[in-house]
């Protein structure tokens, strides 16, 4: 029995440890050490990435930060539970390659610039000024309030995500600005291609459907790559994004010590909706929470809700009948729902609608996967679904991944048809020296044709040529 | 909730803290570094994720304060900085801020300082804790509860005791009722002794709720034993063990007396533990019969009870019966957890010797507000 119990444990346990790495890990690793370096040099980037390591990462730093010379592997190594290998494996070797570790001659120890920092950052102290320098309290004209600034960023957002939903339905949504309507054909969440109307791709319809804190971060990566393109100094870029992350909501900022860069990146972040300043010109601008929660792993973004608390948790009620009862009056999320929903009412606060094959196909078309769906649903389920289990009732999850099956019932496949050989003979042969190459799809020896993919059409062409010219 | 919640109860005892700083002790550690390497550590606890979330209890001598809680922050946010993380300053200015208050005003007219109120510390962070799990069933609207299923837990609450006061007799019924809605609550606690003599019952307490207990041998080492043996919320543990236990002293404290017993008498109707056979036990009034007295009485080892005597009746059989003593009850912890053959490390292994900058990184803007 206990082996049983700590099984389920494990299981339980591995499911948190092994959660995806965050989506900015990544490109940090692609960067170069100078750099990492550079950006290691800012408290506020080191606690901020701090944050974004998975939680054994977070234990391995915390356990050397204080350390004043390099520890043997083996000395660490014995405070691994022996089963858990892999994740101390995985998590030595993420940090190693983000520069933050060094492994040297059997001796752990971390970077020496992110130490200096993370322990500034944690103790206080140095004269980085790396946390954004807060602005005097003007009497005049007070900061925007905390309110203010949530609904400032909540409309920034959804302008973005409404003019996406709703591009290619006729409507006429708000365009945001050109700055963004060109990251967004840049990240390929939108096209160009006819006339001036962007119109959303399948990524475009994905992204519609990931978690806003996903989807913030993913227009920031784009917003690095782009930056790159630009020119710009990507070190400057992510230090901003940082120091943003760790600023306070509802203080002011002085833009006085920031770069020429981060001056020129306060335009496009206001756009975003991460931070409000009084006038384009104003000296001054703090932080949404769209920025101060870019470290933190809650989906509690003023965006994720429509505007009360209640909706918070979740707002879909879904019965076995593919009836859907969303208690929502957002028009972002209406829309949402519209992708593969066939709305059938609307009332103030409430929208009905129903879960059908043609509605799900119209999805499945944009490129929007069945998991995707039913993750979107998972998701958004409303309190009352939760003390279901499965929350989705399986009916309904089994058809729309039916559904989906069905699509992809049809394959096609290009290639060439070999018919009107002259002998059953010489048909065989052929054959037989296809099946070899494995390239038949199809064939038929009563009609002695066959039907062989493209690869390997120059193949049996020259086979055949050189049997003929043989024969001949 | 995806945090994990911290509850931190610290002893402020002055007299214990006066003893700790005296030259003459090996390592030396002062109330006022004491709380620097505390204050980092705290502060590691938030860096390591957003939603972590802090309630600090101080044990003064005689009463027990709430010194900070994330959960209802202070309204009055200390003046902004560019070169510190505004929820550290907020953490560290005020815990610094409660601290001084309520050492000021201890009433030091009395010779005799009354002993620090840990347990009512412990209780509080308990109830704080349970008022978090409340408000967060709550707040999810708990389908669950409704359907009469268990509640929802917060994920990995814990607890942890810095302790530097000797047990204290008198409170083995609340601590040990404390341990209980530990247990019930899913809470962890995590003792630390870090001046003093081993304490029974703060191991007992780790024990029980499957914590980890550490006796600070190398005082300048403080903030490494924090880092290393208490940051890790349970779910880490699993992968990156703490220290463990390799004797937990079980011995209990009697009721009569309020004495830890080696040998003790319980009651076999309400299981109350004497340090004497009893005609009556004093709890629920049951009366034995005077024969079982006599031999009972006779059986009784000659020497005083506080000395640890090994003599033992087998033929005590009827009511009281004899409890468990230590030399009985040292079972090592790592057999009964499954962390056990790794050969995982003592707490004794924890590396001191090159952590010199750990105790001269003063948490700066802390003491400054102090001073």
């Amino acid at each position: 029995m206990p082996t049983n119990d700590s099984d389920t444990l494990d299981d339980k346990n591995s499911i948190t440890v092994s959660n995806k790495p965050h989506a900015l890990l990544p490109f940090l690793q692609l960067q170069s050490a100078t750099s990492l370096s550079r950006l290691y040099q800012s408290p506020s980037s080191c606690l901020s990435i701090f944050r974004l390591l998975d939680s054994v990462e977070r234990q391995l730093v915390m356990n050397l930060l204080w350390l004043e010379s390099a520890i043997s592997l083996s000395t660490m190594g014995a405070w691994v539970v022996q089963e858990k290998k892999k994740f101390y494996d995985d998590a030595l070797d993420i940090l190693t390659r983000l520069h933050i570790l060094h492994v040297h001659s059997g001796k752990l120890s971390l970077n020496t610039t992110f130490k200096t920092s993370l322990r500034h950052a944690i103790t206080g102290g140095g004269s980085t000024g790396s946390f954004g320098v807060p602005a005097e309290k003007d009497e005049k004209r007070p900061p925007m309030d905390v309110e203010g600034l949530d609904g400032y960023a909540l409309e920034r957002w959804e302008t973005i995500l409404h003019f996406m939903v709703s591009s290619g339905t006729g409507q006429n949504p708000t365009r945001p600005s050109q700055g963004v309507l060109y990251l967004l054909q840049r990240s390929g969440l939108m096209s160009n291609q006819q006339g001036s109307t962007p119109q959303i791709t399948s990524t475009g319809f994905q992204f519609l459907l990931h978690r806003p804190h996903a989807q913030l971060w993913d227009l920031l990566l784009q917003y690095l790559h782009m930056a790159e393109e630009r020119q710009m100094d990507l070190v400057e870029v992510l230090t901003f994004f940082f120091m943003l992350s760790t600023m306070e909501l509802g203080r002011e900022y002085l833009t006085e010590n920031l770069s020429q860069t981060q001056k020129a990146m306060l335009d496009d972040l206001r756009d975003y909706g991460l931070i409000w300043q009084r006038r384009a010109s104003s000296r001054r601008f703090s932080p949404t929470r769209l920025a101060t929660t870019l470290t933190s792993t809650s989906p509690s973004l003023p965006t994720s809700t429509g505007m009360t608390s209640s909706s918070q948790q979740g707002f879909i009620v879904l019965e076995t009948n593919y009836r859907i009862y969303a208690y929502t009056d957002n028009p972002l999320q209406t829309a949402v729902l519209n992708l593969f929903v066939s709305l059938k009412y609307r009332f103030p606060n409430l929208v009905v609608g129903s879960i059908t094959r043609d509605s799900v196909r119209k999805a499945l078309n944009n490129g929007i996967s069945a998991e995707q769906i039913i993750s979107y649903l998972t998701t958004h389920a409303h309190p009352q679904m939760r003390k279901f289990n499965p929350l989705i009732p399986v009916t309904v999850q089994d058809q729309i991944r039916l559904w989906e099956l069905e699509k992809e019932r049809l394959k096609s496949q290009e290639g060439y048809l070999y018919t009107a050989f002259a002998s059953q003979a010489d048909y065989e042969f052929v054959l037989n020296y296809a099946k070899q190459l494995d390239v038949v799809l199809w064939e038929n020896s009563a009609k002695r044709c066959f039907f062989g993919s493209l690869e390997g059409h120059s193949n049996i062409r020259n086979f055949i040529e050189r049997r003929i010219s043989g024969a001949v | 909730m995806d945090g994990s919640h911290l509850s931190v109860v610290v002893d402020l005892s002055p007299s214990q803290w006066h003893l700790s700083s005296l030259q003459n002790q090996p390592y030396p550690l002062d109330l006022s570094s004491f709380i620097s390497q505390l204050l980092a550590f705290l502060n590691a606890h938030i860096a390591s994720r957003h939603e972590n979330s802090l309630a600090v209890f101080g044990a003064f001598p005689g009463k027990s304060v709430l010194l900070y809680s994330s959960a209802d922050p202070p309204t009055e946010t200390p003046p902004s900085d560019a070169n510190s993380f505004p929820a550290f300053r907020l953490v560290n200015s005020t815990i610094m801020h409660n601290i001084v208050q309520h050492l000021e005003a201890l009433d030091d007219s009395s010779d005799e300082e009354a002993p620090s109120a840990l347990v009512g510390a412990l209780t509080k962070a308990l109830c704080y804790i349970n008022r978090l799990t409340l408000e967060f069933n709550a707040s999810t609207a708990n389908a669950n509860a409704t359907e009469g299923l268990e509640p929802l837990t917060l994920s990995d609450p814990r607890v942890l005791i810095l302790s530097v006061s000797p047990d204290q007799t008198a409170s083995y019924i609340p601590v040990m009722n404390s341990i209980f809605s530990a247990q019930k609550l899913k809470v962890t606690i995590d003792a630390c002794q870090i001046y003093g003599s081993e304490t029974v019952f703060l191991q007992q307490a780790a024990h029980l709720t499957g914590g980890s207990y550490i006796y600070l041998e190398r005082r300048d080492a403080l903030l490494q034993y924090l880092t290393m043996a208490f940051l890790p919320p349970p779910s880490i543990r699993q992968t990156i063990s703490v220290p463990t236990q390799d004797k937990i002293d079980f011995r209990a404290a009697c009721f009569c007396h309020k004495n830890i017993v080696d040998v003790g008498f319980v009651c076999s109707v309400c299981l109350s533990i004497f340090c004497q056979p009893v005609p009556v036990c004093s709890t629920c009034r049951t009366k034995f019969p005077i024969k079982t007295l006599q031999r009972l009485n006779a059986a009784r080892p000659s020497l005083p009870l506080t000395s640890a005597s090994q003599s033992r009746n087998p033929s005590v059989s009827s009511t009281p019966q004899k409890t468990n003593g230590r030399s009985s009850a040292t079972p090592s912890r790592p057999v009964e957890t499954p962390l056990g053959p790794g050969g995982l490390p003592h707490s004794g292994s924890i590396n001191a010797h090159n952590i010199n900058g750990a105790a001269h990184h003063g948490v700066q803007n802390g003491l400054g507000s102090s001073g």
